[in-house]
């Protein structure tokens, strides 16, 4: 009687320790995940950031190239103001929260953008007002798994699936990251739709050294249903954890080019 | 035969009574003339509402375009196509439509840009004559615009106010631009009503940076005689390259309401005139029993039944064509006082729709021989079967029996 007590509790421990472990090696595995999903997240925005771009848009019916000047601060607050061309100089976007706000200098008039247009196209690009609210951390909105991780093209890369929180507002169904073992930088980033259909992929290209440290500067989004489209984003200059001033992000501030 | 003389003799014998059942069918009658006519009113309203407001009868769309509205589908060359159209006897107008946000003050809305071709709109709708406050487009004046009436609402701009649009050029680029208020519309139906904003076309060319083309051609008929769906096969194998589709395929939904509109009118005269009727065969059956004894006395001098059954038919109908007079010259003057006046609704239904289409508040008559004419057939028919059982009644008679009849 009494051995067998002692082994049917020894066997529990035994189980209790065995179980802890795994969940501690799944939990350090999770932490691993988030926290190269933190660093690719950092790589174009920090606490904050300053940076000059240009963005070239191909659609079937034109072709566009703009160059601009954004500021960020957390994801809650950006502001994008066009510098080039001419004619569209002084266009600006202001999100503060879910709120978008577009300064017209031609009517200089400030436009709070309704729930109506937040389909719309931004800027006539590929990215629509709303992927501009929707804009998150991934590690906070998303559940991130290491779908594969090893040799591919001949290079050492670690792929996660990313699925969607139960609570987070995102649309899409899940994301796919293809992210370099060596550095942690991002390949391309698969954006699948609620029925799993691939909806759009964004590539990262052209390692430079922006704001002290190599990062990909240009990031291209091409639709999948059409893939002749693009909207490109070039990376010119990056500052990043810097010191913004709190009236940065107003409505005042908007309009002043 | 004196059938006739029989029967006017007879009718005129009880005075009241057939001055009660020809009273009660005339009245019945001129009131049919009258709804009849306010229905066929209300009808011609909606249609033309429907048609002269925006549809137009016949409409031309490059391929594609009805399903997926989208800026770059286009006709390509509006004006040949106009001109060619011209040629072949059409009244015909293009137009341009994007979507764009509106904003005034602290409102905006979502608006549906028409660029307005002022010289052939006219030709083609009335929707110039539908401007509530302000003056409808002027081609010299590039800024101003003219706004549906629950838009102008929902912006809360008046006549002069500035408003600027939003939206997305063709090339990519915002488009915005100021605007001042030049009208706003009467209701004319609840798309136009809620988002309607009419720009000239060159204004629209600048705003949304295209300088070609026409989303839609909207056309028609001079001739009004000529049958509609031939008119839009006629104007598809001009243009074979484009969708052409009239009116009633547009819009099949009007096209069936106001389908209905006969069968509705009908309805209400079968349902009126089955009361009228029940007063015909009352009274009709009043009068036979009342002279049992004398038709008995009449078949036993040798009146035959056919005879009698004629005899009751001769008093039912003389009494009925003195029913259809009165009715006609009640019901017709009638209908012509709100074919001219109209029943002002202002205040019950200000602003209501219908399916889409607005519904003028002023409710006209609209007296045509169908609405005159129907009520008066089914009339007659109604007394002619109504009195069919006290005719048999007394074409049956045992004249012994009836003689004894008390």
């Amino acid at each position: 009687m009494q051995p067998s007590r002692n082994l049917f509790r020894t066997l529990c421990v035994i189980c209790v320790l065995l179980l802890s472990l795994s969940v501690i090696a799944q939990d350090s595995s999770t932490a691993r995940a988030k926290k190269i999903l933190r660093d690719i997240d950092d790589l174009w925005r920090g606490e904050s950031s300053y940076g000059r771009f240009s963005m070239h848009v191909k659609t079937l019916h034109y072709t566009r190239s703009l160059q601009m000047e954004g500021w960020s601060k957390g994801t809650e607050q950006t502001l994008m103001r066009i510098l080039r061309p001419l004619k569209e100089k002084g266009t600006a976007t202001l999100k503060s929260g879910k709120i978008i706000y577009t300064y017209l200098p031609r009517t200089d008039r400030t436009i709070r953008l309704t729930s109506g247009m937040m389909m719309g196209s931004w800027m006539g690009s590929h990215f629509t007002n709303d992927d501009l609210v929707k804009e998150s951390r991934m590690e906070e909105d998303y559940i991130p798994r290491i779908a594969f991780e090893g040799l591919r093209d001949g290079r050492q890369v670690i792929l996660f699936e990313l699925k969607p929180k139960p609570d987070a507002a995102v649309v899409w169904g899940k994301l796919e990251l293809l992210v370099i073992k060596k550095d942690y930088l991002p390949v391309y980033e698969k954006y699948f739709d609620e029925d799993m259909k691939l909806a759009r992929t964004m590539t990262f290209n052209q390692v430079k050294i922006l704001a002290g440290k190599p990062r990909p500067s240009v990031m291209r989004l091409t639709p999948a249903d059409k893939p002749d489209e693009y909207t490109e984003f070039v990376y010119e200059s990056l500052e990043l954890n810097i010191k913004l001033k709190d009236n940065l992000f107003s409505l005042a501030n908007l309009k002043r080019y | 035969m004196n059938l006739l003389s029989f029967a006017l003799r007879n009718v005129s014998r009880n005075r009241h009574r057939s001055m009660v059942t020809t009273g009660a069918m005339g009245f019945a009658g001129m009131i049919m003339i009258l709804y009849a006519s306010l229905m066929e009113g209300l009808f011609v309203s909606m249609e033309r509402n429907a048609l002269a407001m925006n549809l137009g009868e016949i409409q031309i769309h490059a391929k594609g375009y009805r399903d997926d509205p989208d800026l770059y589908t286009r006709i390509a060359n509006p004006d040949k196509l106009v001109k060619l159209l011209q040629q072949q006897g059409f009244s015909a107008t293009p137009r341009l439509f994007g979507f764009a946000l509106a904003a005034a003050g602290s409102s905006s809305a979502g608006v549906q840009l028409r660029g307005i071709d002022i010289e052939h709109e006219p030709q083609v709708t009335q929707i110039h004559n539908h401007v509530a406050r302000g003056a409808w487009l002027d081609g010299k004046d590039g800024k101003g615009v003219v706004l549906g009436r629950k838009l102008a609402r929902t912006l809360a701009v008046e006549v002069g106010d500035e408003l600027v649009i939003v939206g997305q050029a063709a090339d990519g680029a915002m488009a915005n631009a100021l605007y001042t208020v030049k009208g706003v519309l009467k209701s004319v139906g609840e798309e136009i009503d809620r988002a309607g904003f009419f720009m000239l076309e060159s204004s629209f060319r600048d705003l949304m940076g295209l300088p070609k083309g026409a989303h839609e051609i909207v056309i028609l008929r001079t001739d009004r005689k000529q049958a509609l769906a031939l008119a839009s096969m006629q104007v598809g194998t001009m243009f074979p390259d484009y969708e052409v589709k009239n009116w009633r395929a547009l819009q099949p939904l009007i096209a069936e309401i106001l389908g209905m509109a006969d069968l509705n009118i009908y309805i209400m005269l079968v349902i009126t005139y089955i009361a009228v009727a029940m007063v015909v065969l009352n009274a009709m059956l009043m009068s036979v029993f009342e002279r049992i004894r004398e038709f008995g006395v009449m078949k036993a001098i040798g009146f035959g039944p056919a005879q009698l059954f004629g005899l009751v038919y001769a008093e039912t109908l003389v009494q009925a064509v003195v029913a259809l007079l009165m009715a006609f010259t009640l019901g017709v003057p009638l209908s012509f006082y709100f074919e001219q006046h109209g029943i002002d609704l202002t205040n019950f239904v200000s602003g209501v729709s219908f399916a889409g289409i607005a519904f003028d508040p002023i409710w006209r008559a609209e007296v045509t021989p169908r609405a005159v004419v129907s009520p008066l057939i089914t009339l007659f028919m109604m007394a002619a079967i109504a009195v069919l059982y006290p005719a048999i009644k007394a074409a049956v008679i045992r004249p012994v029996k009836a003689i004894h009849y008390r």
